[in-house]
């Protein structure tokens, strides 16, 4: 075909104009300037826990990033952590069952994100609200499940949040696995189709026969999986599941989201993006520990990146309304 | 041109390529009552919109009171003196009557607070004018009727005199009380030489309160004569013109063969009872003012709009109503109007526009047949002539025509046996126009069975096998090919109002 030799240079600034680039080269900046900067930043040990570090939010924020392309969004990721740690945790304690512990963490997820899809769905409760008043409810529940006290949480649980495959952390082994699991869902599946298409005009999916609702209550239900999965997660890592894990989350996880170039207006984002998100996130925080930078100016760092990222993107694209 | 109040001169304005007003001139003395008519988008709203300052015109120019008149909002038009009443109402219901009233002009009393007791009293004012003596100006407006409300909206124009009144549709949610009232109010205006203009849709009213009634078409001004000297008739004529200019290219209908039945349907809302056969290959044509009921039957059978009763027969099948994907399985597809709005996906390639009610056949077990997407969206854009560089463009890349025929191949990549269309030619070219035309003939020829919602008559009468006339909610006629005339269909348009 000739008009090949015509598409590569449009290919080319198509990538660069691409948010998804612009994370990359700051990621990689960083990862040369902390390179210099600290001589123990480019070892494996500390870049396999940066790895460690991002994968529960790159987890959390892949269901997130469906949502999200969907036109919702689901703040309630950080409770259900919680919730669903603890009660993984009870389910183990009280059973004996390890099984159990697993399928009652991953179970408690999907039913706080069924219940987030209904309050949407079936209520037309608009998820920001639905999934706010999820927020406060599950964590509540978290607290009242275990009396405001850790319950010990190991084996299966302590091998996903700990573990190492040769050297490579499970959660991080995890996350890349589930990234290409969703990518193919995400550009390859009919259910990734109509998630696009659902946030691109929901009018218009619904009048060319796209079953919106079901869409719906399919990203909300896998968001809420993946936040029973991160909780686990979590849990495992410290051996102990507290009915806090994971509080401020949402944060973390949105931002990841965003950075990766999904817009909050649906209908566009791509999951090697938020993965992308994700590492930068963990990047900057690790940066800040080994350069010995007060963790409150990290705080502020994070909300002035998420705010750059996507200024920039605004900038560019000039005002919609 | 010393003692006009309004003189319009040679204004033209464009939406994109198409060109809705072409030099459009027009005097207005003080104190006169003008009736503007025309057929749906002839350009009435396009041209107030120019006089009232909310859009501007590309050429030409216009004067109040001999004085140029360059406006860049609607506020700059209100300062002037003009005021226009939307048809649509723009009341804000969670505010009282009053505060409605000075909505934008509050008026501050003794340390810039809003001084309520004046509002309030002059709102009594202006209500009395208006026929709503008996209203008390802190009523929320949410609690009123609609008609009330539209005319607390006159109120608002009239509560300080403007020099210019525009009132468009004013009475279709008034009751004939209401409307003789208003009538009342618009001759004692002129007394004081407000002049006024009065779009409508319903010609009697016009000619019994007008002094001069002129008709738009097409964006030019074709007739300008004083009520007394016309009659309903001509007006029609003056609206319909001269007969198409596109071509009927024949039927493609398969008498007999029928395949798509309509019994006693109808929706939650205005819609009556519809009774309505389609053979196999047939064009129908909905024809009906705005809001006869044309889309609200268009959505009903197509499951977007909740159904009250009634049944639809595709095929030999009997519909599940309510559910769209479940109709677009069983054959029916939809080509609706706003192509922004409800037709395409914007962020989505022109090859994903077109597939996105085919996902079900060109998947297997839930994943994507790339490949056969690929090809069969590239043959379906060929056939319908889009114009583009590839499948993969953003769609929003395309000029609106081509938009649209992206929209038209998803619904007939289905392989439908009823295609609803609704408006399909709003806002698209005249060269686009003629080759969607085209194409809903071809169509027809491969034995889909047509329904085509539509607001203009040479459109009708290009495409139509049939055409069903809606008023006011109500299924009033069908004419076949050799019944329809043009002055048949308007008066069947009229019948409710």
């Amino acid at each position: 075909m000739t008009e090949n030799t015509h598409k590569s240079p449009a290919m080319f600034t198509n990538l660069l104009a691409r948010r998804e680039t612009s994370v990359a080269i700051i990621l990689l900046l960083l990862i040369i300037f902390m390179s210099f900067a600290n001589e123990f930043f480019f070892t494996q040990r500390n870049l396999l826990n940066i790895g460690r570090q991002a994968s529960v939010v790159a987890i959390v924020a892949l269901g997130q990033t469906l949502v999200i392309i969907a036109r919702g969004i689901d703040l309630s990721v950080g409770s259900v952590i919680g919730l669903s740690a603890v009660t993984g945790a009870i389910v183990a304690e009280t059973t004996g069952s390890q099984i159990l512990g697993i399928g009652g963490a991953l179970g408690a997820g999907l039913t706080a994100g069924m219940f987030n899809a209904i309050l949407y769905t079936r209520l037309h409760i608009n998820p920001f609200i639905a999934t706010l008043g999820t927020l406060s409810m599950a964590r509540g529940i978290a607290l009242l499940m275990t009396g405001g006290i850790p319950v010990s949480f190991s084996g299966w649980a302590s091998w996903l949040g700990a573990g190492r495959i040769a050297t490579v952390p499970v959660s991080l082994a995890l996350m890349f696995l589930l990234a290409a699991l969703f990518y193919f869902v995400a550009t390859r599946t009919r259910a990734g189709r109509n998630i696009y298409a659902t946030g691109d005009n929901p009018t218009a999916a619904r009048l060319a026969g796209i079953d919106v609702d079901k869409t719906r209550v399919l990203v909300f239900a896998i968001s809420g999986l993946l936040a029973g999965l991160g909780g686990l997660i979590l849990a495992g890592n410290l051996n102990s599941a507290s009915p806090d894990l994971g509080r401020g989350y949402e944060l973390d996880v949105i931002a990841a989201v965003i950075l990766g170039g999904t817009a909050l207006s649906g209908g566009r984002g791509s999951i090697p993006g938020v993965i992308l998100g994700a590492l930068l996130m963990a990047l900057l925080g690790n940066a800040f520990v080994l350069l010995g930078v007060s963790s409150h100016w990290q705080v502020v760092t994070k909300g002035l990146v998420i705010i750059l990222a996507v200024g920039i993107d605004g900038v560019q694209r000039g005002r919609e309304d | 041109m010393k003692n006009h109040r309004l003189d319009i001169n040679g204004v033209t304005k464009s939406f994109g390529p198409v060109e809705v007003l072409h030099g459009v001139n027009l005097s207005i003395e003080p104190g006169a009552v003008v009736g503007l008519l025309g057929e749906n988008g002839a350009g009435k709203s396009t041209l107030m919109n120019i006089v009232s300052g909310s859009l501007r015109q590309d050429l030409g120019s216009m004067r109040l009171d001999g004085q140029e008149l360059d406006l860049r909002s609607s506020r700059d038009g209100i300062d002037l003196g003009i005021r226009f009443v939307h048809q649509e109402l723009s009341t804000i219901g969670s505010l009282s009557v009053a505060e409605n009233i000075f909505l934008g002009d509050y008026l501050a009393g003794k340390g810039g607070l809003i001084d309520r007791k004046q509002m309030a009293k002059r709102s009594k004012a202006a209500l009395a004018a208006v026929g709503l003596e008996g209203l008390n100006p802190n009523t929320i407006v949410d609690t009123l009727r609609p008609g009330q409300q539209q005319l607390i909206e006159i109120a608002k124009a009239v509560v300080v005199q403007p020099r210019l009144l525009i009132l468009d549709e004013p009475t279709s949610s008034l009751t004939s009380v209401e409307a003789a009232k208003l009538f009342d109010l618009v001759r004692n205006l002129s007394r004081d030489g407000v002049s006024v203009i009065f779009i409508t849709h319903k010609l009697e009213e016009a000619l019994a309160n007008c002094d001069r009634i002129v008709v738009l078409r097409d964006g030019t001004l074709v007739s300008d004569e004083a009520a007394v000297e016309t009659d309903k008739a001509r007006l029609i004529h003056h609206m319909v013109g001269k007969s198409s200019v596109f071509e009927w290219k024949g039927s493609a209908a398969k008498p007999g063969a029928r395949q798509v039945s309509i019994r006693g349907l109808r929706d939650k809302s205005h819609l009556k009872p519809v009774d309505l056969d389609l053979d196999e290959g047939e064009v129908v044509a909905l024809f009906g003012l705005v809001g006869a009921g044309r889309t609200e039957l268009m959505e009903t059978l197509f499951g977007f709009r909740k159904t009250a009763a009634g049944e639809v027969i595709v095929g030999n099948q009997k519909l599940r109503l309510g559910h769209v994907p479940t109709s677009v399985r069983n054959g029916v597809t939809m080509v609706p109007e706003g192509r922004k709005t409800r037709g395409i996906l914007p962020s989505h390639s022109v090859e994903r526009n077109i597939s996105a009610s085919s996902l079900d056949r060109l998947s297997h077990l839930g994943v994507m047949r790339s490949a056969t997407e690929r090809s069969q969206t590239h043959d379906f854009a060929q056939s319908l002539r889009i114009k583009m560089e590839n499948t993969q463009q953003v769609i929003t890349r395309l000029s609106g025509g081509n938009q649209q025929k992206a929209v038209f191949a998803r619904a007939v990549m289905v392989a439908p046996r009823l295609l609803l269309l609704d408006e399909p030619t709003h806002g698209v070219d005249v060269g686009a126009k003629s080759e969607i035309y085209e194409i809903i003939h071809e169509l027809a020829a491969k034995g889909m069975s047509v329904i085509v919602s539509s607001s203009e008559l040479p459109e009708v009468f290009a495409i139509a096998d049939r055409c069903v006339v809606f008023s006011q909610g109500e299924l009033v006629g069908s004419l076949t090919r050799d019944e329809m005339t043009e002055d048949e269909i308007l008066n069947l348009a009229f019948t409710n109002h």
